[in-house]
């Protein structure tokens, strides 16, 4: 009762005073980096949990799930590396880059911080995360299936 | 400061590439899985976290890629439009996939679950089918058994209310012949041994040395007396019994046999009263094998149950289905009056049941018999295992013998007999060595 009644007023007061009423909101600004951002954040805790569980529930003593674990743990770094990149040069902006040349590019920094530069110039080298956790990944799934190939066998 | 863009160029076009063709790869693996096992649910589930994988990779892959080509191109502005939308799926994918990720546990639990359930329906099915089709047959089996159950209860019944009986008139008739036997005995002392009357006392005295021997058996039977325990070797109380029935039998053409089952631990038990026992069983076998035939004697240790078999057989000539439920009843015997007084059995029975044990006989006629006699052993601390008084072993399951119950023994043919509840009535040693082959 006292729902439909809070719900009521809202729309009451909706209807009277338009003004103040919440529209639909505008997405020019920068949301769509921070929610990039943030399923960075979340895939980190996403594959977190994952290797938890898989600990806990003692599968990563089967080499095809072991396996599955070592991928979240690259992905993890993956992710990692890429919201470092992201947050240095798009969100902090402390980083700007422009090509030079066909085959270089130049990386800005503040005058004190040139080790960022190096740190950006290895981060960009993200696919040296990712590529060996969707490898991991194939392996620990042709281990899932030599396993349910094996308990078919043995019936 | 200005670096190659080579390296970063080069991973990023050749991972872009292996990201796709992974993923594509890792989407193929989970297919196969799910084809072979479409109920699986943890399939079902790295499917989802497969699809929303490849979906990434594809858009990120094809977008770096893209992106590379376009700039080299230099056709900056068309990437900064399609950029936008490459983002958009790599973030959705990314949350999409981080998602489905996080619901594993409850996935595997479920799954865990379903498996739970599916095998307790398959045990169910497996055994409404096994009932099913065996209905008739568990009936019957088990019709039998009650059958046999109620058999035995009588028996039961009947041996307690004989050994309550005898061991009564045992003791009421103990006195008397004490008396009769120590006046014999005294007015022994002052007569002539030439003397008519000496040898009619003699006469007398033996007569009642008898009727005590007697009297001592009922005693036996009812399980008046406590047994003297002592840690023994059953083998080699065996052994004493052959060596026993060979100095008092002629047994050129008899063949014994023996088989003991090395794990048998000493046992803590009346030696003299279980040699009795064992004599007299091996006297019976050696009374039916007749003149020539065979005595298999042999021991086994049922180290789950505790118990310890000791099993007699021979190649007589049986006992009649007819005799089987009373054989160990006192003064019970098919042979002919003077030949035995059919008390053998009984006390063998009384003596093991003190023992907490158990002594069954299994007999076709015409094929020989085999008496197995049941000691439980329990561990003890100090000494190993010890006997101890405790409920008749197994109950009202049938047991057969150390060889499976194998060989010539037909199976329902055999009798077990059950447990009498005697009263114990005052302290009677030994009982007679030797025979008495009352059921034969």
């Amino acid at each position: 009762m006292g729902a439909f009644l809070f719900l009521f007023s809202f729309l009451l007061i909706s209807l009277l005073f338009p003004d103040s009423a919440i529209a639909t909101q505008g997405h020019g600004g920068r949301e769509g980096l921070y929610i990039h951002q943030l399923s960075h954040i979340f895939f980190f805790i996403s594959m977190g949990i994952l290797i938890y569980w898989l600990k806990n529930r003692r599968l990563t003593a089967k080499p095809g799930w072991r396996c599955i674990g070592y991928s979240a743990m690259f992905f993890i770094l993956w992710t990692a590396d890429a919201f470092l990149v992201h947050l240095l040069d798009e969100q902090l902006g402390i980083i700007r880059t422009e090509r030079v040349g066909f085959l270089e590019i130049a990386i800005h920094t503040a005058p004190d911080h040139q080790w960022l530069g190096h740190l950006y110039y290895l981060a960009k080298l993200d696919h040296l995360f990712c590529v060996p956790a969707l490898i991991l990944l194939y392996m620990g799934l042709r281990g899932l299936v030599i396993g349910a190939e094996a308990e078919k066998q043995e019936g | 400061m200005v670096l190659t863009a080579l390296p970063i160029l080069l991973v990023d076009l050749v991972g872009s590439v292996l990201m796709i063709v992974f993923s594509f790869l890792c989407l193929d693996l989970v297919r196969m899985l799910k084809r072979k096992d479409p109920g699986n649910l943890i399939w079902t589930y790295l499917l989802w976290v497969c699809y929303g994988l490849g979906t990434f990779a594809v858009s990120r892959s094809a977008g770096h890629i893209l992106k590379q080509i376009l700039l080299l191109a230099g056709h900056e502005e068309i990437w900064s439009d399609i950029a936008a939308y490459s983002g958009t799926i790599n973030t959705f994918t990314l949350i999409l996939v981080a998602s489905v990720t996080l619901f594993f546990e409850r996935i595997w639990s479920i799954y865990g679950r379903i498996l739970a359930d599916k095998r307790a329906l398959q045990a169910a099915h497996g055994e409404l089918i096994f009932m099913n089709q065996n209905l008739e047959k568990l009936v019957a089996e088990r019709t039998e058994a009650l059958a046999r159950s109620e058999k035995q209860m009588v028996q039961a019944d009947r041996l307690a209310s004989i050994g309550q009986l005898s061991s009564g008139i045992a003791h009421e008739i103990n006195n008397p012949l004490g008396i009769i036997l120590g006046y014999t005995q005294l007015m022994l002392r002052g007569e002539d041994r030439n003397s008519q009357k000496y040898e009619d006392l003699k006469i007398i005295e033996k007569h009642v040395k008898n009727c005590k021997a007697i009297v001592e058996d009922l005693l036996n039977f009812a399980r008046s007396a406590p047994p003297a325990k002592e840690m023994v070797q059953i083998h080699e109380i065996i052994d004493e019994g052959i060596n026993f029935i060979r100095h008092h039998s002629r047994l050129e053409d008899v063949e014994i046999v023996r088989e003991y089952d090395p794990a048998v631990p000493p046992l803590y038990l009346d030696e003299k009263k279980v040699r009795q026992v064992l004599v007299n069983l091996m006297m019976n076998a050696r009374h039916a094998v007749g003149a020539a035939g065979r005595i298999f004697l042999s021991t086994r240790w049922d180290g789950e149950q505790r118990l310890v078999a000791i099993r007699v057989e021979d190649s007589g000539y049986g006992i009649e289905t007819k005799n089987l439920p009373r054989i160990f009843d006192p003064f019970f015997t098919t042979k002919p009056t003077g030949e035995g007084t059919g008390l053998g059995l009984s006390v063998s029975y009384g003596i093991i049941k003190n023992h907490g044990g158990e002594i069954e006989v299994e007999s076709l006629p015409g094929e020989g018999a085999a008496f197995t006699v049941w000691l439980p052993a329990v561990l003890s601390e100090k000494t190993g295992y010890k006997t101890e008084y405790k409920k008749g072993p197994k109950g009202q399951k049938g047991r057969k013998g150390p060889d499976g119950g194998g060989g010539r023994i037909g199976e329902g043919q055999g009798e077990k007999i059950g447990e009498v509840q005697g009263e114990r009535i005052g302290e009677v040693q030994g009982g007679r060595d030797g025979a008495d082959d009352s059921h034969r």
